[in-house]
């Protein structure tokens, strides 16, 4: 395929979703141009939708979708991802109060540096995340449950427990509201860049997509991992891997990631545990990794498109006026158009024997 | 094929985009217009609950259609969504945007000193400063007066709540609930669900069908969109009746809704904005309940012949008594509450 044909495809594409988009605001009564105005200012059109509200998105949505990419990598479907960030958000807040690193907190945990805070907060969301997942991959290795229905409940485990904890040892003190206390101004994630909202946070999301991605391209250990993916019977038998070590090892890894994008939401976006924390970044992630194709790199575009697309939704509502039940269901003719047109692609281009 | 067609098109992609949408974006923008009053909503839930959502942007077009404002409404979800769009507004030059909840008032407090031309006010909130203020609702005066009916109705003694999740106005409505119910029936069981959310009409019906088994004969529900499937679940038990919450709800099930506890959440935003376009907003808890006429109970006519003539009396010498400032429910004072300020 050449580049010209590539480019053409993707003009398609980008035609096509806008047109989707202008037809399905015009079927259901609303201005297409406000809408896709409203659409484009609200993800990439202006500077502040940019850093403040896409790229913040971008954030979780990439972490987690690592995380779920690993797993696919390693065999093993996690869409658990959700409850592995909640697991992780709930470790952070959880280690901050004992640290006494919220507002009105007694003692900074023995003169504690707030330089250390951090990261021993987004650690402790990790190390939840992974003991999360590895409930699921236990149960698999030790039982045979299925992980796509263990992670699935597990999800609601970690929904309900955040719900109990925000009621009770984790609530905030004066013990009014449901919501743990506030984590202080210094154990936050810095802004990288003043005046907007994008924290740190990014940094960390494109340092392990790099890593993780030479990690598997790379390394003997990335190697196995892949094999496994491919097919346990043959690195079992053919190249002697304990297949078994292996998918749990990433299975937790991947469960560590989404934990990690709990923690860091926590650290860097909310500051308090809340409920409703997550507006199912982790579910989504499953589709930022398939989109990406489970190439880590490309979590990173894909955790932004997605990004994009739900600060896009927001914006319609808020400037044109779209209802949020019309904006959820653009969103998701969006993905599907993307995946249609992603599949079509790869169809064409193993038709021309590319 | 593999990575790189798809990196490729990606860019390609992403180029594209820019380059049909960038000149559109430079022309028209917002804040070079002159400017008009413009008032935000932000919502927890959908605004077709026919209740406390439903109540905030019935409110919200009243502030257009009487204040002549332009109006823009966004239901969010998480915490993160708060702010964000808390900041957009404020930055867009809107001179008022209410949070509908006391959720917001953690992001409304973070964002209100970057943006002092713009007032935030978070309903059920408490936290003041000199451009944030609050809307606290003494819901409870007139659940008190729901629960007394209730006490005063039920055969069997039981009676039922079902709750979203148990913030600290529901689970204070709650109580006061159970208190006028007791004071009419000093042995009646209340039996209190809470579903964990505010949009699960399934969930809601289940619960309520498990407290109808139970024996539950009058139920209050305050569980928003989700409270139709409570109002499903009578519909479905001969003999039960269940009160409304919020909103006016008696037109949604006349045959099973026997009153409302409303808030008139419309009455109470245009209160808020007419002080906020007039310069008159000092950032505070506006307190508002019986006494303001924001909070009442509304009887369904079809139902109300139910209740005993003395009954009725009864309850409205208490709400004469709220309103004259000498009655309280004790749940006004309950602990999950902040400390009210003197009215």
């Amino acid at each position: 395929m050449t580049p010209a044909r590539r480019a053409g495809i993707a003009c398609v594409a980008a035609i096509g979703g806008v047109g989707a988009l202008a037809l399905l605001l015009a079927v259901f009564g609303y201005s297409p141009a406000d809408g896709l105005l409203a659409f484009w200012r609200g993800s990439v059109g202006t500077s502040y939708a940019l850093w403040s509200a896409t790229l913040v998105r971008a954030i979780p949505l990439s972490l987690a979708g690592l995380g779920v990419a690993l797993a696919i990598r390693g065999g093993r479907l996690n869409v658990g991802a959700e409850g592995q960030l909640l697991a992780g958000a709930t470790a952070g807040a959880l280690v901050a109060q004992l640290l006494g690193a919220v507002e009105g907190g007694t003692a900074t945990g023995g003169g504690m540096s707030a330089a250390l805070t951090t990261p021993i907060v987004l650690i402790a969301g990790a190390l939840a995340g992974a003991a999360w997942a590895s409930v699921a991959a236990w149960l698999r290795e030790r039982f045979g449950v299925l992980e796509v229905i263990s992670t699935i409940m597990l999800n609601f485990i970690a929904v309900h427990l955040v719900g109990a904890l925000v009621r009770g040892v984790l609530q905030e003190p004066t013990r009014v509201y449901p919501q743990s206390a506030t984590l202080a101004a210094a154990a936050r994630l810095p802004v990288l860049v003043p005046t907007t909202r994008l924290h740190a946070g990014a940094l960390l999301a494109i340092t392990l997509a790099a890593l993780l991605w030479w990690t598997l391209r790379y390394t003997a250990l990335g190697f196995r991992v892949r094999v496994v993916g491919e097919s346990a019977a043959a690195a079992a038998s053919a190249g002697g891997i304990d297949v078994a070590r292996v998918a749990v090892m990433s299975f937790a890894v991947s469960g560590a990631l989404a934990g990690l994008a709990g923690a860091v939401e926590y650290a860097g976006v909310t500051y308090a545990l809340y409920e409703n924390l997550s507006p199912g970044y982790g579910y989504t992630a499953i589709a930022v990794a398939l989109l990406a194709r489970l190439n880590p790199l490309w979590v990173i575009a894909s955790g932004v498109l997605f990004g994009a697309l739900q600060a896009g939704g927001a914006a319609m509502q808020r400037d044109a006026g779209v209802p949020a039940t019309l904006v959820q269901m653009i969103e998701a003719i969006l993905i599907i158009a993307i995946v249609l047109v992603d599949r079509a692609s790869r169809r064409r281009a193993a038709e021309a024997g590319t | 094929m593999s990575h790189n067609s798809i990196t490729r098109r990606f860019s390609a992609l992403c180029l594209g985009v820019l380059a049909a949408c960038s000149s559109s974006a430079d022309r028209n923008d917002p804040d070079a217009a002159a400017a008009p009053f413009r008032v935000a909503l932000l919502t927890p839930g959908p605004i077709s609950d026919q209740s406390w959502n439903g109540g905030a942007y019935a409110g919200l077009q009243r502030i257009r259609d009487s204040l002549g404002a332009q109006i823009s409404h966004i239901q969010t979800k998480t915490p993160a969504e708060f702010e964000e769009n808390f900041r957009q507004y404020a930055a867009q030059g809107y001179a008022l945007v209410i949070g509908h909840g006391f959720e917001y008032q953690d992001a409304a407090k973070r964002v209100a000193p970057s943006f002092p031309k713009t007032v935030f006010v978070c309903t059920s909130g408490r936290a003041t400063a000199p451009n944030l203020g609050g809307i606290a609702f003494a819901f409870e005066e007139a659940a008190y007066q729901a629960g007394m009916v209730a006490g005063a109705l039920t055969k069997s003694g039981t009676l039922g709540l079902i709750g979203g999740t148990q913030l600290p106005p529901v689970v204070a409505s709650f109580a006061a609930f159970e208190e006028g119910a007791k004071r009419e029936r000093a042995n009646a069981r209340v039996l209190t669900s809470y579903i964990g959310n505010w949009d699960d009409v399934s969930a809601a019906k289940e619960q309520a069908l498990a407290q109808l088994t139970q024996g539950a004969d009058v139920l209050l529900q305050n569980a928003d969109a989700a409270g139709l499937g409570v109002f499903q679940a009578v519909r479905e038990r001969k003999g039960a009746v269940v009160f409304g919450s919020n909103a006016n709800q008696n037109g949604v099930a006349p045959d099973v809704i026997i009153g409302s506890v409303v808030i008139d959440v419309p009455h109470a935003l245009l209160t808020v904005a007419r002080d906020v376009k007039q310069g008159g907003f000092a950032g505070k808890v506006y307190e508002l309940g019986m006494r303001d006429d924001v909070v009442r109970l509304e009887f369904n006519d079809q139902l109300a012949g139910r209740i005993p003539p003395a009954v009725r009396s009864r309850v409205d010498s208490v709400g004469a008594a709220i309103r004259a400032g000498t009655f309280r429910p004790a749940a006004s004072d309950s602990p999950v509450l902040p400390a009210s300020a003197p009215r």
